[in-house]
Protein backbone atom coordinates (compact mmCIF):
# COMPACT_ATOMS: atom_id res chain seq x y z
CA UNK A 1 0.00 0.00 0.00
CA UNK A 2 1.37 3.40 -1.00
CA UNK A 3 1.10 6.47 1.20
CA UNK A 4 0.18 8.57 -1.85
CA UNK A 5 -1.10 7.02 -5.06
CA UNK A 6 -2.16 9.27 -7.92
CA UNK A 7 -3.55 7.93 -11.19
CA UNK A 8 -4.13 9.92 -14.36
CA UNK A 9 -4.94 13.12 -12.48
CA UNK A 10 -6.31 16.15 -14.30
CA UNK A 11 -7.16 19.52 -12.83
CA UNK A 12 -8.36 22.81 -14.26
CA UNK A 13 -9.42 25.94 -12.37
CA UNK A 14 -11.51 27.36 -15.21
CA UNK A 15 -12.51 24.22 -17.11
CA UNK A 16 -10.42 25.32 -20.10
CA UNK A 17 -6.71 25.20 -19.27
CA UNK A 18 -5.34 22.13 -17.51
CA UNK A 19 -3.05 22.98 -14.60
CA UNK A 20 -2.36 19.27 -14.15
CA UNK A 21 -2.75 16.66 -16.85
CA UNK A 22 -2.26 12.93 -16.61
CA UNK A 23 -0.28 13.03 -13.36
CA UNK A 24 0.76 9.60 -12.06
CA UNK A 25 2.67 9.22 -8.81
CA UNK A 26 3.26 6.53 -6.20
CA UNK A 27 5.05 7.46 -2.99
CA UNK A 28 6.09 4.84 -0.46
CA UNK A 29 6.21 4.96 3.32
CA UNK A 30 9.31 6.66 4.73
CA UNK A 31 10.39 8.25 1.45
CA UNK A 32 11.77 11.78 1.30
CA UNK A 33 10.49 13.21 -1.99
CA UNK A 34 11.25 16.60 -3.51
CA UNK A 35 8.91 18.14 -6.09
CA UNK A 36 10.52 20.64 -8.43
CA UNK A 37 9.17 22.54 -11.38
CA UNK A 38 8.84 26.07 -12.77
CA UNK A 39 6.27 28.57 -11.49
CA UNK A 40 2.78 27.59 -12.60
CA UNK A 41 3.78 23.93 -13.02
CA UNK A 42 0.95 22.85 -10.70
CA UNK A 43 3.03 21.93 -7.63
CA UNK A 44 0.91 23.74 -5.04
CA UNK A 45 -2.27 22.72 -6.87
CA UNK A 46 -1.16 19.08 -6.59
CA UNK A 47 -0.70 19.53 -2.82
CA UNK A 48 -4.13 21.15 -2.52
CA UNK A 49 -5.70 18.17 -4.27
CA UNK A 50 -3.85 15.70 -2.03
CA UNK A 51 -5.07 17.68 1.00
CA UNK A 52 -8.66 17.65 -0.23
CA UNK A 53 -8.83 21.46 -0.63
CA UNK A 54 -9.45 21.08 -4.38
CA UNK A 55 -11.37 18.37 -6.20
CA UNK A 56 -9.68 16.78 -9.23
CA UNK A 57 -11.28 17.33 -12.63
CA UNK A 58 -10.49 13.70 -13.44
CA UNK A 59 -8.36 10.88 -12.10
CA UNK A 60 -7.91 9.21 -8.78
CA UNK A 61 -6.02 10.04 -5.57
CA UNK A 62 -5.54 7.51 -2.79
CA UNK A 63 -4.07 8.27 0.62
CA UNK A 64 -2.94 5.28 2.69
CA UNK A 65 -4.87 3.08 0.24
CA UNK A 66 -8.14 4.96 0.65
CA UNK A 67 -9.81 7.03 -2.07
CA UNK A 68 -9.50 10.71 -1.14
CA UNK A 69 -13.26 11.17 -1.57
CA UNK A 70 -13.79 8.97 1.47
CA UNK A 71 -10.59 9.79 3.36
CA UNK A 72 -11.25 11.21 6.82
CA UNK A 73 -8.04 10.51 8.75
CA UNK A 74 -6.49 13.94 8.22
CA UNK A 75 -4.59 13.64 11.52
CA UNK A 76 -2.28 11.27 9.60
CA UNK A 77 -1.16 14.22 7.48
CA UNK A 78 0.84 17.28 8.51
CA UNK A 79 1.02 20.32 6.25
CA UNK A 80 3.27 23.37 6.10
CA UNK A 81 1.71 25.94 3.73
CA UNK A 82 3.69 28.06 1.31
CA UNK A 83 2.71 31.39 2.78
CA UNK A 84 0.42 32.68 5.47
CA UNK A 85 -1.84 35.68 5.15
CA UNK A 86 -2.24 36.59 8.80
CA UNK A 87 -3.02 40.13 9.91
CA UNK A 88 0.11 42.16 10.70
CA UNK A 89 -0.93 42.53 14.36
CA UNK A 90 -1.78 38.85 14.84
CA UNK A 91 -0.89 38.45 18.52
CA UNK A 92 -0.64 34.70 19.19
CA UNK A 93 2.48 33.27 20.79
CA UNK A 94 4.14 30.07 19.64
CA UNK A 95 2.70 28.23 22.63
CA UNK A 96 -0.83 29.48 21.88
CA UNK A 97 -0.54 28.33 18.27
CA UNK A 98 0.68 24.89 19.27
CA UNK A 99 -2.03 24.70 21.93
CA UNK A 100 -4.62 25.33 19.23
CA UNK A 101 -3.66 22.06 17.55
CA UNK A 102 -2.47 19.68 20.24
CA UNK A 103 -2.08 18.72 23.91
CA UNK A 104 0.41 20.04 26.48
CA UNK A 105 2.30 16.76 26.49
CA UNK A 106 2.70 16.72 22.72
CA UNK A 107 3.74 20.40 22.76
CA UNK A 108 6.61 19.51 25.12
CA UNK A 109 7.70 16.66 22.82
CA UNK A 110 7.61 18.88 19.73
CA UNK A 111 9.36 21.80 21.46
CA UNK A 112 12.14 19.52 22.64
CA UNK A 113 12.54 17.81 19.23
CA UNK A 114 12.62 21.07 17.26
CA UNK A 115 14.48 23.04 19.96
CA UNK A 116 11.87 25.76 20.02
CA UNK A 117 11.55 25.81 23.82
CA UNK A 118 13.37 29.14 24.02
CA UNK A 119 10.78 31.09 22.05
CA UNK A 120 7.55 29.40 23.13
CA UNK A 121 6.31 32.61 24.75
CA UNK A 122 7.27 34.91 21.90
CA UNK A 123 4.75 36.14 19.35
CA UNK A 124 4.83 34.17 16.10
CA UNK A 125 5.07 37.27 13.90
CA UNK A 126 8.07 38.57 15.84
CA UNK A 127 10.15 35.48 15.06
CA UNK A 128 12.69 35.19 12.26
CA UNK A 129 11.72 33.39 9.05
CA UNK A 130 13.60 30.25 10.11
CA UNK A 131 11.98 30.22 13.55
CA UNK A 132 8.54 30.70 11.98
CA UNK A 133 9.16 27.71 9.70
CA UNK A 134 10.11 25.60 12.73
CA UNK A 135 6.84 26.59 14.43
CA UNK A 136 4.85 25.72 11.30
CA UNK A 137 6.67 22.40 11.18
CA UNK A 138 5.82 21.94 14.86
CA UNK A 139 2.14 22.57 14.11
CA UNK A 140 2.33 20.08 11.25
CA UNK A 141 3.83 17.50 13.60
CA UNK A 142 1.12 18.09 16.23
CA UNK A 143 -0.87 14.98 15.44
CA UNK A 144 2.29 12.86 14.96
CA UNK A 145 1.43 12.43 11.25
CA UNK A 146 2.75 9.67 9.01
CA UNK A 147 2.84 11.95 5.97
CA UNK A 148 4.28 15.48 5.89
CA UNK A 149 3.60 17.84 3.00
CA UNK A 150 5.71 20.98 2.92
CA UNK A 151 5.28 23.76 0.37
CA UNK A 152 8.62 25.54 -0.02
CA UNK A 153 9.68 25.18 3.62
CA UNK A 154 13.11 26.75 3.05
CA UNK A 155 12.12 29.62 0.74
CA UNK A 156 13.53 32.97 1.83
CA UNK A 157 15.59 31.50 4.68
CA UNK A 158 19.29 32.05 5.31
CA UNK A 159 21.66 29.16 4.61
CA UNK A 160 21.89 28.07 8.26
CA UNK A 161 18.09 27.91 8.63
CA UNK A 162 17.77 26.06 5.31
CA UNK A 163 20.27 23.44 6.45
CA UNK A 164 18.62 23.14 9.87
CA UNK A 165 15.14 22.56 8.40
CA UNK A 166 16.51 20.13 5.81
CA UNK A 167 18.33 18.10 8.49
CA UNK A 168 15.11 17.85 10.51
CA UNK A 169 13.17 16.68 7.46
CA UNK A 170 15.83 14.07 6.68
CA UNK A 171 15.69 12.85 10.26
CA UNK A 172 11.88 12.65 10.21
CA UNK A 173 12.06 10.54 7.10
CA UNK A 174 15.08 8.35 7.90
CA UNK A 175 14.69 7.84 11.65
CA UNK A 176 11.04 8.53 12.43
CA UNK A 177 9.72 6.65 9.39
CA UNK A 178 7.62 9.56 8.16
CA UNK A 179 6.93 10.12 4.50
CA UNK A 180 8.10 13.63 3.64
CA UNK A 181 7.03 15.34 0.41
CA UNK A 182 8.45 18.80 -0.16
CA UNK A 183 7.98 21.37 -2.91
CA UNK A 184 11.11 23.41 -3.45
CA UNK A 185 12.71 25.82 -5.90
CA UNK A 186 16.11 25.08 -4.37
CA UNK A 187 17.16 22.39 -6.83
CA UNK A 188 20.63 22.00 -5.32
CA UNK A 189 19.20 21.27 -1.89
CA UNK A 190 16.62 18.86 -3.32
CA UNK A 191 19.19 16.93 -5.37
CA UNK A 192 21.50 16.61 -2.39
CA UNK A 193 19.02 15.51 0.25
CA UNK A 194 15.94 13.69 -1.03
CA UNK A 195 15.49 10.01 -1.92
CA UNK A 196 13.47 10.73 -5.05
CA UNK A 197 12.75 13.73 -7.22
CA UNK A 198 9.50 14.56 -9.00
CA UNK A 199 9.89 16.94 -11.94
CA UNK A 200 6.50 18.45 -12.51
CA UNK A 201 5.44 20.68 -15.34
CA UNK A 202 1.68 20.06 -15.49
CA UNK A 203 2.54 16.38 -15.92
CA UNK A 204 5.27 14.31 -14.27
CA UNK A 205 8.34 14.62 -16.51
CA UNK A 206 10.50 12.53 -14.21
CA UNK A 207 10.12 10.55 -11.00
CA UNK A 208 13.16 8.77 -9.66
CA UNK A 209 16.62 9.07 -8.12
CA UNK A 210 18.22 12.51 -7.91
CA UNK A 211 21.08 11.28 -10.13
CA UNK A 212 18.74 10.79 -13.05
CA UNK A 213 16.93 14.07 -12.53
CA UNK A 214 19.52 16.42 -14.01
CA UNK A 215 18.39 16.27 -17.62
CA UNK A 216 14.65 16.43 -16.95
CA UNK A 217 15.24 19.44 -14.69
CA UNK A 218 17.30 21.13 -17.40
CA UNK A 219 14.51 20.45 -19.86
CA UNK A 220 11.64 21.82 -17.79
CA UNK A 221 13.55 24.90 -16.71
CA UNK A 222 14.98 25.40 -20.18
CA UNK A 223 18.49 25.88 -18.84
CA UNK A 224 20.44 23.77 -21.33
CA UNK A 225 23.59 22.28 -19.87
CA UNK A 226 23.91 24.71 -16.94
CA UNK A 227 23.27 22.16 -14.18
CA UNK A 228 25.94 19.78 -15.47
CA UNK A 229 28.32 22.66 -15.97
CA UNK A 230 27.78 23.81 -12.41
CA UNK A 231 26.17 27.12 -13.32
CA UNK A 232 23.35 28.34 -11.03
CA UNK B 1 -20.73 57.06 44.49
CA UNK B 2 -24.00 58.94 44.09
CA UNK B 3 -23.95 57.54 40.58
CA UNK B 4 -24.62 53.98 41.72
CA UNK B 5 -27.58 54.88 43.93
CA UNK B 6 -29.84 55.14 40.89
CA UNK B 7 -31.50 52.00 39.50
CA UNK B 8 -31.31 53.19 35.90
CA UNK B 9 -27.58 53.87 36.23
CA UNK B 10 -26.97 50.42 37.73
CA UNK B 11 -28.87 48.83 34.85
CA UNK B 12 -26.99 51.00 32.37
CA UNK B 13 -23.58 50.07 33.76
CA UNK B 14 -24.42 46.35 33.92
CA UNK B 15 -25.73 46.40 30.36
CA UNK B 16 -22.76 48.42 29.17
CA UNK B 17 -20.25 46.09 30.80
CA UNK B 18 -21.84 42.97 29.31
CA UNK B 19 -22.27 44.51 25.86
CA UNK B 20 -18.79 46.03 25.97
CA UNK B 21 -17.02 42.82 26.99
CA UNK B 22 -18.94 40.66 24.47
CA UNK B 23 -18.33 43.15 21.63
CA UNK B 24 -14.65 43.52 22.45
CA UNK B 25 -13.98 39.78 22.48
CA UNK B 26 -15.90 39.30 19.23
CA UNK B 27 -14.00 42.28 17.80
CA UNK B 28 -10.59 40.65 18.29
CA UNK B 29 -11.61 37.65 16.18
CA UNK B 30 -13.50 39.72 13.60
CA UNK B 31 -10.56 42.08 13.02
CA UNK B 32 -8.12 39.19 12.71
CA UNK B 33 -10.53 37.48 10.27
CA UNK B 34 -10.63 40.78 8.29
CA UNK B 35 -14.31 41.15 9.08
CA UNK B 36 -14.11 44.44 11.02
CA UNK B 37 -16.43 46.24 8.60
CA UNK B 38 -19.08 43.56 9.19
CA UNK B 39 -20.10 45.40 12.39
CA UNK B 40 -20.98 48.58 10.51
CA UNK B 41 -22.85 46.61 7.84
CA UNK B 42 -24.87 44.58 10.31
CA UNK B 43 -25.75 47.51 12.56
CA UNK B 44 -27.22 49.35 9.58
CA UNK B 45 -28.96 46.18 8.41
CA UNK B 46 -30.41 45.97 11.93
CA UNK B 47 -31.96 49.40 11.33
CA UNK B 48 -34.26 47.67 8.83
CA UNK B 49 -35.08 44.99 11.40
CA UNK B 50 -35.97 47.60 14.00
CA UNK B 51 -38.23 49.36 11.52
CA UNK B 52 -40.05 46.10 10.68
CA UNK B 53 -40.58 45.28 14.36
CA UNK B 54 -42.01 48.76 14.91
CA UNK B 55 -44.35 48.28 11.98
CA UNK B 56 -45.49 44.86 13.25
CA UNK B 57 -45.72 46.06 16.84
CA UNK B 58 -43.47 43.29 18.23
CA UNK B 59 -40.50 43.38 20.61
CA UNK B 60 -37.66 45.07 18.68
CA UNK B 61 -34.85 43.16 20.42
CA UNK B 62 -35.88 39.64 19.42
CA UNK B 63 -37.07 40.42 15.90
CA UNK B 64 -34.04 42.63 15.18
CA UNK B 65 -31.73 39.93 16.53
CA UNK B 66 -33.34 37.35 14.24
CA UNK B 67 -33.31 39.74 11.28
CA UNK B 68 -29.64 40.65 11.78
CA UNK B 69 -28.75 36.99 12.27
CA UNK B 70 -30.42 36.17 8.97
CA UNK B 71 -28.74 39.04 7.12
CA UNK B 72 -25.32 38.20 8.61
CA UNK B 73 -25.58 34.58 7.53
CA UNK B 74 -26.74 35.56 4.04
CA UNK B 75 -23.63 37.77 3.75
CA UNK B 76 -21.48 34.84 4.88
CA UNK B 77 -23.20 32.52 2.42
CA UNK B 78 -22.79 34.75 -0.63
CA UNK B 79 -19.17 35.59 0.18
CA UNK B 80 -18.05 32.06 1.10
CA UNK B 81 -17.95 30.89 -2.52
CA UNK B 82 -16.00 34.06 -3.40
CA UNK B 83 -18.48 35.07 -6.10
CA UNK B 84 -19.17 38.33 -4.26
CA UNK B 85 -16.31 40.11 -2.43
CA UNK B 86 -16.87 40.37 1.35
CA UNK B 87 -16.67 44.18 1.52
CA UNK B 88 -19.14 44.55 -1.37
CA UNK B 89 -21.63 42.18 0.31
CA UNK B 90 -21.37 44.18 3.54
CA UNK B 91 -21.93 47.44 1.64
CA UNK B 92 -25.00 45.80 0.11
CA UNK B 93 -26.63 44.97 3.47
CA UNK B 94 -25.48 48.30 4.89
CA UNK B 95 -27.46 50.26 2.28
CA UNK B 96 -30.24 47.64 2.12
CA UNK B 97 -30.96 47.94 5.85
CA UNK B 98 -31.09 51.72 5.76
CA UNK B 99 -33.26 51.64 2.61
CA UNK B 100 -35.69 49.28 4.33
CA UNK B 101 -35.91 51.55 7.37
CA UNK B 102 -36.49 54.63 5.20
CA UNK B 103 -39.25 52.78 3.31
CA UNK B 104 -40.96 51.74 6.54
CA UNK B 105 -40.69 55.30 7.85
CA UNK B 106 -42.34 56.52 4.68
CA UNK B 107 -45.16 53.95 4.73
CA UNK B 108 -45.97 53.94 8.44
CA UNK B 109 -46.13 57.44 9.80
CA UNK B 110 -45.56 58.17 13.45
CA UNK B 111 -42.58 55.91 14.19
CA UNK B 112 -39.93 58.38 13.09
CA UNK B 113 -39.11 59.74 16.53
CA UNK B 114 -39.00 56.29 18.12
CA UNK B 115 -36.91 54.86 15.28
CA UNK B 116 -34.46 57.74 15.33
CA UNK B 117 -33.98 57.00 19.05
CA UNK B 118 -32.21 53.83 17.93
CA UNK B 119 -29.70 55.78 15.90
CA UNK B 120 -27.81 56.93 18.98
CA UNK B 121 -29.23 54.59 21.65
CA UNK B 122 -29.44 55.39 25.34
CA UNK B 123 -27.89 53.00 27.76
CA UNK B 124 -29.43 54.78 30.73
CA UNK B 125 -32.92 53.86 29.53
CA UNK B 126 -32.46 50.09 29.61
CA UNK B 127 -35.45 48.33 31.18
CA UNK B 128 -35.32 45.36 33.56
CA UNK B 129 -36.57 42.95 30.88
CA UNK B 130 -33.99 44.26 28.40
CA UNK B 131 -31.29 43.70 31.00
CA UNK B 132 -32.39 40.06 31.31
CA UNK B 133 -32.25 39.60 27.52
CA UNK B 134 -28.81 41.23 27.40
CA UNK B 135 -27.59 38.93 30.23
CA UNK B 136 -28.79 35.79 28.45
CA UNK B 137 -27.18 36.92 25.19
CA UNK B 138 -23.96 37.84 27.00
CA UNK B 139 -23.62 34.37 28.52
CA UNK B 140 -24.36 32.74 25.15
CA UNK B 141 -21.61 34.80 23.52
CA UNK B 142 -19.12 33.98 26.31
CA UNK B 143 -20.04 30.30 26.08
CA UNK B 144 -19.35 30.32 22.34
CA UNK B 145 -15.90 31.84 22.77
CA UNK B 146 -15.07 29.55 25.71
CA UNK B 147 -15.98 26.41 23.74
CA UNK B 148 -14.42 27.36 20.41
CA UNK B 149 -11.53 29.59 21.56
CA UNK B 150 -8.70 27.34 20.32
CA UNK B 151 -10.41 26.54 17.04
CA UNK B 152 -11.00 30.26 16.45
CA UNK B 153 -7.35 31.08 17.19
CA UNK B 154 -6.30 28.48 14.61
CA UNK B 155 -8.87 29.74 12.11
CA UNK B 156 -7.53 33.30 12.38
CA UNK B 157 -4.03 31.93 11.76
CA UNK B 158 -4.57 29.62 8.78
CA UNK B 159 -7.79 28.29 7.27
CA UNK B 160 -5.85 25.53 5.53
CA UNK B 161 -4.21 24.22 8.69
CA UNK B 162 -7.52 24.58 10.55
CA UNK B 163 -9.33 22.57 7.88
CA UNK B 164 -6.77 19.80 8.14
CA UNK B 165 -7.16 19.78 11.93
CA UNK B 166 -10.86 19.08 11.50
CA UNK B 167 -12.18 22.60 12.07
CA UNK B 168 -15.40 22.99 10.08
CA UNK B 169 -14.53 26.31 8.46
CA UNK B 170 -17.96 27.08 6.98
CA UNK B 171 -19.83 26.23 10.18
CA UNK B 172 -17.33 28.19 12.29
CA UNK B 173 -17.64 31.26 10.04
CA UNK B 174 -21.44 31.10 10.25
CA UNK B 175 -21.29 30.78 14.04
CA UNK B 176 -18.88 33.73 14.29
CA UNK B 177 -21.13 35.86 12.09
CA UNK B 178 -24.17 34.82 14.18
CA UNK B 179 -22.38 35.85 17.37
CA UNK B 180 -21.33 39.12 15.71
CA UNK B 181 -24.97 39.75 14.73
CA UNK B 182 -26.13 39.19 18.29
CA UNK B 183 -23.38 41.42 19.67
CA UNK B 184 -24.33 44.17 17.21
CA UNK B 185 -27.95 44.09 18.34
CA UNK B 186 -26.76 44.35 21.96
CA UNK B 187 -24.46 47.25 21.04
CA UNK B 188 -27.34 49.12 19.39
CA UNK B 189 -29.07 49.11 22.75
CA UNK B 190 -25.98 50.61 24.34
CA UNK B 191 -24.70 53.16 21.83
CA UNK B 192 -27.12 53.14 18.88
CA UNK B 193 -26.87 52.05 15.27
CA UNK B 194 -24.32 54.62 14.16
CA UNK B 195 -21.80 53.87 16.91
CA UNK B 196 -22.50 50.13 17.40
CA UNK B 197 -19.58 49.00 15.25
CA UNK B 198 -17.20 51.11 17.39
CA UNK B 199 -17.91 48.78 20.33
CA UNK B 200 -16.59 45.90 18.21
CA UNK B 201 -13.70 47.61 16.48
CA UNK B 202 -12.11 50.19 18.80
CA UNK B 203 -11.31 48.18 21.98
CA UNK B 204 -10.12 45.21 19.90
CA UNK B 205 -7.92 47.45 17.76
CA UNK B 206 -6.47 49.03 20.90
CA UNK B 207 -5.72 45.61 22.38
CA UNK B 208 -4.06 44.35 19.19
CA UNK B 209 -1.70 47.34 19.31
CA UNK B 210 -0.28 46.46 22.71
CA UNK B 211 -1.04 42.79 23.40
CA UNK B 212 1.81 40.32 23.80
CA UNK B 213 -0.34 37.23 23.23
CA UNK B 214 -3.76 36.23 21.90
CA UNK B 215 -5.13 35.72 25.40
CA UNK B 216 -3.86 39.12 26.54
CA UNK B 217 -5.45 40.75 23.44
CA UNK B 218 -8.83 39.34 24.45
CA UNK B 219 -8.40 40.45 28.08
CA UNK B 220 -7.11 43.95 27.19
CA UNK B 221 -9.97 44.48 24.71
CA UNK B 222 -12.51 43.52 27.39
CA UNK B 223 -10.85 45.76 30.01
CA UNK B 224 -10.62 48.76 27.62
CA UNK B 225 -14.28 48.32 26.77
CA UNK B 226 -15.40 47.97 30.39
CA UNK B 227 -13.32 50.98 31.45
CA UNK B 228 -14.76 53.11 28.63
CA UNK B 229 -18.32 52.11 29.49
CA UNK B 230 -17.93 53.13 33.15
CA UNK B 231 -16.07 56.33 32.22
CA UNK B 232 -18.65 57.21 29.55
CA UNK B 233 -21.64 56.63 31.80
CA UNK B 234 -20.03 58.62 34.63
CA UNK B 235 -19.25 61.52 32.28
CA UNK B 236 -22.76 61.36 30.84
CA UNK B 237 -24.28 61.38 34.33
CA UNK B 238 -22.24 64.21 35.82
CA UNK B 239 -21.90 66.44 32.75
CA UNK B 240 -25.23 65.70 31.09
CA UNK B 241 -23.64 64.27 27.96
CA UNK B 242 -25.09 61.68 25.56
CA UNK B 243 -23.84 58.33 26.99
CA UNK B 244 -23.18 56.75 23.57
CA UNK B 245 -20.86 59.55 22.49
CA UNK B 246 -19.11 59.58 25.88
CA UNK B 247 -18.53 55.78 25.83
CA UNK B 248 -17.16 55.67 22.28
CA UNK B 249 -15.20 58.89 22.91
CA UNK B 250 -13.56 57.15 25.90
CA UNK B 251 -12.69 54.14 23.74
CA UNK B 252 -11.10 56.33 21.10
CA UNK B 253 -9.11 58.24 23.75
CA UNK B 254 -7.71 54.93 25.08
CA UNK B 255 -6.91 53.86 21.51
CA UNK B 256 -5.06 57.17 21.00
CA UNK B 257 -3.00 56.58 24.14
CA UNK B 258 -2.17 53.00 23.10
CA UNK B 259 -1.24 54.14 19.59
CA UNK B 260 1.05 56.83 21.02
CA UNK B 261 2.67 54.28 23.33
CA UNK B 262 3.25 51.94 20.39
CA UNK B 263 4.73 54.73 18.24
CA UNK B 264 7.00 55.96 21.03
CA UNK B 265 8.19 52.47 21.96
CA UNK B 266 9.06 51.60 18.36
Amino acid sequence: MYVIEIEDLYFSYDGKVNVLEGVNLKIDKGEFVGIVGPNGAGKTTLFKIILGFLKPTAGRVRLFGKDIRYFKEWHRIGYVPQRLSVEQNFPATVEELLRSVTTEERIREIASYLHIDLFMNRQFLKLSGGQQQLVLLGMALASDPELLLLDEPTAGLDLHSQMHITEILKDLSANEGKTVVMISHDIGMVMKNVDRVVCLNRYVCYFGDPEGAVEPIEDIFGIGRSLKDGAP
Amino acid sequence: MELLSYDFVQRGILTGLMVGVASAIAGVFLILRRMAFLGAGLSHAAFGGIAISMLLGVDPFILTALFTLLVGNIVQLITSNRRVPGDAAIALVFSGGVALAVLVLGVAKGFSEYLFGYLFGNILMVTRSELILVSISFFLVLLFFAIFYRKLVLLTFSEEIAKLRDVKIGLMNHMLVSVASLVIVLSIKAVGIILASSMIVVPALTALLIASSFRSAVVIAAVVSAFSVILGIALAFYYDLPPSGAIVGGMIAVFGAAFLKRVLSS
